[in-house]
């Protein structure tokens, strides 16, 4: 007896208790029932469509194999607290987190910002450099999701802050590979597809459980103080091509024109000859019908063309001047004088001048 | 009941909930006595006897200082690493850093010296070029990483997982130089597309009056043939005619000849005793 006596002591002791809860239960016993299936439930939950839920049964990550611990949207049954928690995770949701590091900082002196200014603070301004050693500034936009649920939550830092820096990083790493020309013209596509690739790269090995659904290049440019002596680089192209597209415009108005003119010019020659041709057989037929002619009356078609060109001829001169036939076989004393400047030999003014139609009687060239 | 009630009393003094992505250091007296690093539940003794202290065991980002460093060829850089880390060793870690936060001091000293050292032994050009094979970037990170990663754990009970470059930039006095290079870099690049933009258009140009004088110059020997052809049908059509009766063809030439010889400019001096006068003065005379 002596040895069962500290646990009926602590028994005496504690019947009063005992008793409280015994009445209690006699009492209460259907309102207790009714609590304990209510927290024997209460592990119960609905998943909403765009999350993951994972479970912790006593702390510890419930699966096996990434794809055992993800549930799905819908009801998952899990044991009431404090033996699981269920931890949700939305996965579709697309975040933004702007990366301002390598960017100009925008504070209100900068807003002041000449082209006198010859620097750069590399603790205040943000920039980089290409592989040829130049300075370019960049702000970026990354736009991530989680991936994997349980890395991200239990083994991943912080998705802002390692987002930051793995972008940032593996930005500053892609434009020291490449050249400037080729960074702000056609490189822009290939440097975002190189700096996205090495900034998950970057998070996969951090464990962080997200993926970098985008990277945009905001802002890709020279530092301010350099941007007239890049856009005079680019008027130059400009230039240049507008000479080259004038010579264009030139070499196909000049080369057409020119050969029209050719054609034209071809084609008139034909047309002459053709014509020539048609004149000359035009003649020659005509011939051959005077030479018929003549062949039947020789005497009197020599007659007639003979005086037909006498008259034509003394018909289209300008002046016609009669003198009577020398005496004694020649001339002497006859003068003939043309004055300059005038259409036509005239009379001497010293001589009567002749009616010019009908001809006078006596020639100047009569007088002794 | 009522030893379901006793029972509660004694879990929660003595049961330990090691969460995922937590550890949990306990300590007798004050004394650490070990870490639960896996996930479950572990067991102590109620307190006062033995005490918890959680720790996050999730891995973290610290960024250094940007700090001005030499390269192996003498060039000023400014320079930024960030190390993602996460507590290796919480024994270590607690009695070598004592609170969380304290641990990223100790990191950036230890962070910094290494990137002075790793890269003091590269060029510059080993972190920027435009040859790649140049560019040293995953051997100097790795270098870092070797050189930091095994002190960290052992010193600190920091485990340093990856060390990378986030800032390469120059020092304000050498970035004028940089600004100068690229401008005269700039200026030569404008004058390059002038020149080429010139001598391109003058080639046009000059290929196409090239092309215009070879188009003209074949129209004009086209033509000439086609006046040589023309010419000499013409004068076959002739021939062919005029050889029936060469001495009317000379005849009518010569009649031709007279026509074209008299024009309006033409004086002639006829005699009296001519054709045709002679007819009216031999009718005067009647």
């Amino acid at each position: 007896m002596r040895r069962l006596g500290p646990p009926s002591e602590i028994a005496r002791l504690a019947a009063p208790l005992a008793r409280l809860l015994d009445g209690a239960w006699e009492r209460m016993h259907w309102w207790v029932a009714a609590m304990a299936v209510l927290y024997a439930v209460s592990g119960i939950t609905i998943v909403k469509p765009d999350e993951v839920a994972v479970v912790l049964r006593w702390g510890r990550l419930l699966g096996e194999t990434p794809a055992l611990q993800r549930h799905g949207p819908g009801l998952l049954f899990a044991l009431p607290r404090p033996v699981d928690e269920v931890v949700r995770v939305q996965v579709r949701h697309v975040w933004e987190v702007p990366v301002s590091t390598l960017a100009p900082a925008m504070t209100f002196n900068d807003m002041y910002i000449e082209e006198g200014v010859n620097t750069l603070d590399p603790l205040t301004q943000g920039y980089a450099l290409t592989g040829d050693q130049n300075i370019v500034q960049a702000d970026m936009v990354a736009r991530y999701r989680v991936r994997d649920p349980a890395e991200w939550a239990f083994y991943g830092p912080k998705a802002e802050e390692v987002l930051r820096v793995e972008v940032t990083a593996a930005m500053v790493r892609s434009l020291g590979e490449m050249g400037v020309d080729r960074v702000l013209s056609d490189g822009r596509k290939s440097l975002i597809a190189m700096a996205t690739r090495r900034a998950q790269a970057g998070l996969d090995a951090a464990h962080s459980g997200l993926e970098l659904s985008s990277l945009e290049l905001t802002k890709l440019a020279p530092p301010a103080a350099l941007a007239a002596d890049f856009d005079a680089v680019q008027s130059a192209f400009i230039k240049a091509q507008t000479l080259q597209n004038d010579a264009q415009a030139f070499a196909q108005s000049a080369i057409p024109q020119a050969q029209a003119r050719a054609d034209a010019a071809v084609q008139a020659a034909r047309g002459a000859a053709d014509s020539a041709l048609a004149v000359a057989q035009g003649d020659a037929e005509a011939f051959r019908a005077l030479d018929r002619e003549y062949r039947a009356n020789p005497a009197v078609v020599r007659e007639r063309l003979y005086r037909d060109a006498v008259d034509k001829a003394i018909g289209s001169a300008g002046t016609v001047q009669w003198v009577p036939p020398p005496v004694g076989g020649s001339y002497h004393g006859f003068r003939i004088s043309i004055a300059p400047g005038l259409a036509g030999p005239r009379p001497t003014p010293d001589s009567m001048s002749p009616s010019p139609e009908t001809g006078s009687e006596r020639g100047e060239g009569d007088s002794p | 009941m009522g030893t379901l009630a006793l029972a509660a009393i004694v879990f929660s003094a003595t049961a330990v909930v090691v969460r995922q992505g937590q550890a949990v250091l306990i300590t007798r007296f004050g004394r650490p006595l070990r870490a639960a690093t896996q996930p479950g539940l572990h067991w102590k003794l109620p307190w006062p006897i033995d005490r918890t202290l959680l720790l996050d065991m999730r891995r973290r980002v610290y960024e250094t200082g940007q700090a001005e460093m030499l390269t192996r060829d003498k060039k000023n850089i400014i320079a930024r690493t960030f190390v993602v880390w996460r507590i290796g060793d919480p024994l270590t870690f607690i009695q070598a850093i004592g609170t969380e936060g304290g641990a990223e001091g100790k990191l950036d000293g230890l962070l910094t010296n290494a990137a002075i050292g790793t890269l003091g032994g590269h060029d510059l050009s080993a972190l920027v070029s435009t040859n790649p094979s140049d560019l040293q970037m995953d051997q100097i990170e790795s270098e870092l990483l070797a050189s930091t990663a095994p002190l960290a754990l052992r010193s600190y009970g920091v485990e340093v997982e990856q060390i990378r470059l986030d800032r390469l930039a120059l020092p304000a006095e050498n970035v004028t130089a940089v600004f100068e290079q690229m401008r005269a870099e700039r200026r030569q690049f404008a004058a390059k597309y002038q020149a080429e933009g010139e001598q391109a258009a003058s080639k046009i140009h000059s290929e196409a009056e090239l092309e215009a004088a070879r188009i003209r110059a074949k129209g004009l020997e086209e033509e000439a043939r086609i006046r040589g052809e023309s010419a000499a049908q013409v004068a076959k059509t002739y021939a062919d005619a005029h050889r029936i009766d060469p001495e009317l063809y000379r005849f009518t030439r010569s009649l031709d000849s007279l026509d074209k010889l008299v024009t309006r400019n033409t004086s002639l001096i006829l005699r009296t005793d001519s054709e045709p006068f002679s007819l009216l003065q031999s009718k005067d005379k009647k």
